[in-house]
């Protein structure tokens, strides 16, 4: 379960989030919506202990994200919007590499691998320095990470940039996949078909303040009053 | 060359904006390095003008001695230089993100390679220039030269003899990268290697100093005259020689002479920017294609799996240490900048101490003694400022963008500091403590020297690896993945004159207890030994003093946003 509560961050003068309170039950996809500069990634950031915040609080499945950090973030797999990597590890490397920050024993990091290999479709780069690599295939190294230590709880902002049509089709079966094993899912993306089919929840944020919460089944109902398009809801709400 | 001025002036209004940000972090950043680079000018000169007057007044070197250790000095800061800028050079004219934005722009190849030139000359050359302009200020204080002295020694002199090193460094890299076309990378790079080296030993057997000594002091107490017949005639022909002639003859107000040896320094200077112009428009595309491919090593993944250094080996550590371990390892030794340059410090280290293990001090007089035990000392310490500052600093920034790893991962950052300071520190540590064991050969006759070379190395240590882990932490760019920058940029500038001031700290409080007991050795008199002991206490003191300074800055800095 995820918990934000009274959620602030400030940059000087300029609020980037402010007072965000929202929660997320266990195995929720929830679909995390705003336009640029909105502040969906510094919420993501505080969340996973990349940003302090300024007030407020973050709990990660009962653990409180700058109390407790190394129980909070043992507990979920982050997918950063730039699939940042050690250019001179190979993605095998890197793979051991976060199964040891996660304290894994080495024979499951090795399953784990390999079942993570053959399910991104990894194997013939695998072993290739990442430097070499290009975005969409950096990109399904990163969630290959966030998944090998099977994670109660996966957040992963803006999912597709770079993704081929195949590698996003994978990914989105994986976070599907995920969500019915019961892993909640916090992503956050500016692609509204991405959302109708994958989300049960969706939060619209605009100048740091959540505008939006609402069940994908009642969305229906808002997006009725328009042209039955989600992309009209969120223009209209984030005009 | 409209193009040429209107990037220049874009380059430079960008510069002018980011030095002069209002922000408050900005400005208290500027304050301090006022400060630090101040307070380094001040040190500078007074330390120049000290040692200027104790050689000439309490050691009696004589004026042609004393410019010949000048002209020694500056062979030593000539290759520094030059090895500086080809090592920066490459960093800057051929892996810079902007070559590749300036390429795809109706930009010609020369303006670009001029453009990335300066720009590798005036950001490798910074601080250099401010250490050379604080001692010559400090030399001609002494002398009571008049201002228009500093004018002409600044940039009739310094200015010419630093672009010669940056234009030649430069040529030798056009020329590298056009042969590594045809032949292997790694012979060229060992015989570059083999190559400085024997520059190096070449230069000291020529002049040999001790010889040199021996040889002026024959004519006590006339040590002033003129002895050019004792110089060798290969050594007439470097640019070192030249500035150390201009200044002497400016000293002995024999102007025609400075004349000739100016414009001889000025017409190399010209003659080689322009060549290194030619050389540029010739070789600097091709140069750049070549090095988009170039790669030193490529290690067989089935080898690195089977290193009992891979990731998928079995280790005694505890996960979280031992994946950060193999990770620091496989960063340094796959990044070529890293593994490289280390070796060429190596190299300098081996030459430094292959060269003083022969020193004779035997029958030196006291002051004499002093002079090159503080002077091995300084060497010494240095080299390890140098080794720290370009090993130590970048460490924290090279985990780069992918630090995100570290910070949402559920570990210590705590952990992650002190585990790459101990990685750090243990080989650091090794090489100081067989510069103090080896520079301490000459003065094998008192093992309390060898035992004080040995503390004081380790102490040193301890607190340049601290000071520049730290300060590399508390000023991390986290944006620039290439180590060479991170260890020339301002913060880093600012750490190194930190790192110079405890150097001349270290100097100050040892300089008279090791006069008293070379005198005392030499008189038969009695020593208390306690002075040096008080002395290591108090150096002791500033090293727990700085180190946890900087330990607490580098922590601290850990856990600002990412």
């Amino acid at each position: 379960m995820i918990k934000l509560a009274h959620l602030t961050k400030r940059f000087g003068s300029f609020t980037a989030v402010n007072n965000l309170s929202l929660e997320i039950p266990d195995g929720e996809f929830f679909g995390f919506l705003g336009p640029n500069g909105a502040g969906k990634t510094t919420t993501i950031k505080m969340m996973t202990g990349l940003f302090a915040p300024t007030s407020g609080s973050v709990t990660m499945n009962g653990f409180d994200i700058q109390n407790q950090p190394l129980d909070a973030k043992s507990t979920f797999g982050y997918i950063p919007d730039q699939p940042f990597l050690y250019d001179k590890l190979t993605g095998r490397e890197f793979l051991y590499y976060i199964g040891g920050l996660f304290k894994m024993p080495k024979e499951t990091i090795r399953r784990e691998i390999e079942k993570t290999v053959e399910h991104f479709e990894i194997g013939e780069w695998v072993d290739k320095r990442t430097e070499d690599y290009s975005q969409g295939m950096r990109q399904r190294i990163t969630i290959a990470a966030a998944f090998v230590h099977s994670p109660r709880t996966i957040i992963i902002d803006e999912p597709m940039v770079g993704l081929d049509p195949r590698s996003a089709r994978i990914v989105k079966d994986s976070l599907r996949q995920k969500s019915r094993e019961g892993v909640t899912v916090f992503m956050s993306t500016h692609n509204m078909e991405i959302v109708e089919e994958l989300c049960d929840r969706i939060g619209i944020i605009k100048d740091g303040r959540l505008i939006f919460l609402d069940t994908k089944e009642n969305l229906h109902h808002h997006k009725s009053k328009f042209d039955g398009k989600l992309e009209s809801v969120f223009l209209e709400l984030t005009k | 060359m409209a193009l040429l001025f209107h990037i220049i002036l874009f380059k430079t209004k960008m510069f002018w904006k980011v030095t002069t940000a209002r922000s408050m972090q900005s400005v208290i950043k500027n304050a301090a390095s006022f400060v630090v680079f101040g307070s380094f000018a001040v040190g500078g000169f007074f330390f120049a003008r000290f040692t200027t007057a104790y050689l000439l007044q309490h050691v009696q070197v004589g004026l042609f001695l004393f410019h010949r250790f000048i002209a020694m000095a500056l062979f030593v800061f000539f290759l520094a230089i030059n090895l500086g800028n080809m090592v920066v050079s490459y960093s800057t004219m051929f892996r810079s993100p902007e070559v590749h934005f300036l390429l795809t722009s109706p930009v010609s190849h020369l303006n670009i390679f001029i453009i990335k030139f300066l720009d590798n000359f005036f950001y490798s050359s910074g601080t250099l220039f401010l250490a050379g302009l604080s001692v010559l200020l400090g030399y001609g204080s002494y002398f009571g030269m008049p201002w228009y002295f500093y004018l002409f020694a600044m940039f009739g002199v310094l200015v010419p003899f630093m672009l010669l090193a940056g234009c030649l460094a430069v040529i030798v890299l056009l020329l590298l990268l056009k042969l590594a076309e045809k032949v292997s990378v790694k012979g060229l790079l060992a015989a570059l290697i083999v190559f400085y080296f024997l520059q190096i030993v070449l230069y000291f057997t020529v002049t040999s100093p001790v010889h040199l000594v021996q040889e002026v002091m024959k004519y006590y107490p006339n040590v002033n005259l003129y002895f050019g017949h004792l110089d060798p005639p290969l050594t007439k022909m470097l640019p070192n020689y030249w500035a150390a002639q201009i200044l002497y003859f400016v000293i002995a107000g024999r102007f025609d002479i400075v004349a000739g040896y100016w414009l001889l320094l000025l017409c190399a200077s010209i003659a080689s920017f322009m060549f290194m112009l030619a050389a540029g428009n010739k070789l600097y595309y091709s140069g750049w294609l070549t090095s988009l491919t170039l790669r030193l090593f490529s290690f067989k993944s089935k080898s690195a799996k089977k290193s009992f250094l891979s990731f998928e080996q079995h280790s005694h550590f505890e996960p979280q240490t031992e994946v950060l371990l193999k990770k620091e390892f496989w960063q340094f030794f796959r990044e070529p900048s890293q593994w490289i340059h280390f070796s060429i410090m190596m190299v300098l280290v081996i030459v430094f101490l292959s060269s003083v293990g022969a020193l004779d001090v035997t029958l030196q007089r006291p002051q004499w003694r002093a002079a090159i035990y503080l002077v091995l000392l300084t060497f010494n310490i240095f080299l390890m400022t140098s080794i720290a500052l370009r090993f130590a600093f970048p460490m924290m920034s090279l985990e780069g963008t992918a630090y995100w790893t570290l910070r949402s991962s559920p570990l210590r950052i705590q952990s992650v500091y002190w585990t790459k300071f101990l990685i750090l520190l243990l080989p650091l540590v090794i090489v100081s403590l067989c510069t103090a064991v080896i520079s301490g050969i000459p003065f094998r006759g008192f093992p309390m020297l060898m035992r004080l070379s040995v503390a004081v190395m380790a102490l040193a240590m301890v607190c340049l690896a601290s000071l520049n882990f730290g300060l590399g932490a508390y000023f991390s760019n986290y944006t620039e993945k290439n180590p060479i920058r991170i260890a020339s940029s301002q913060g880093a500038t600012l750490t190194f004159l930190l790192s110079l001031t405890y150097l001349v700290f270290i100097i100050s409080i040892f300089f008279v207890p090791l006069v008293l007991f070379f005198r005392a050795m030499y008189f038969n008199e009695q020593f208390h030994a306690v002075v040096i002991i008080i002395a290591t206490a108090v150096l002791a003191l500033l090293t727990a003093l700085v180190s946890l300074t900087a330990h607490a800055m580098g922590v601290r800095s850990l856990r600002r946003d990412f």
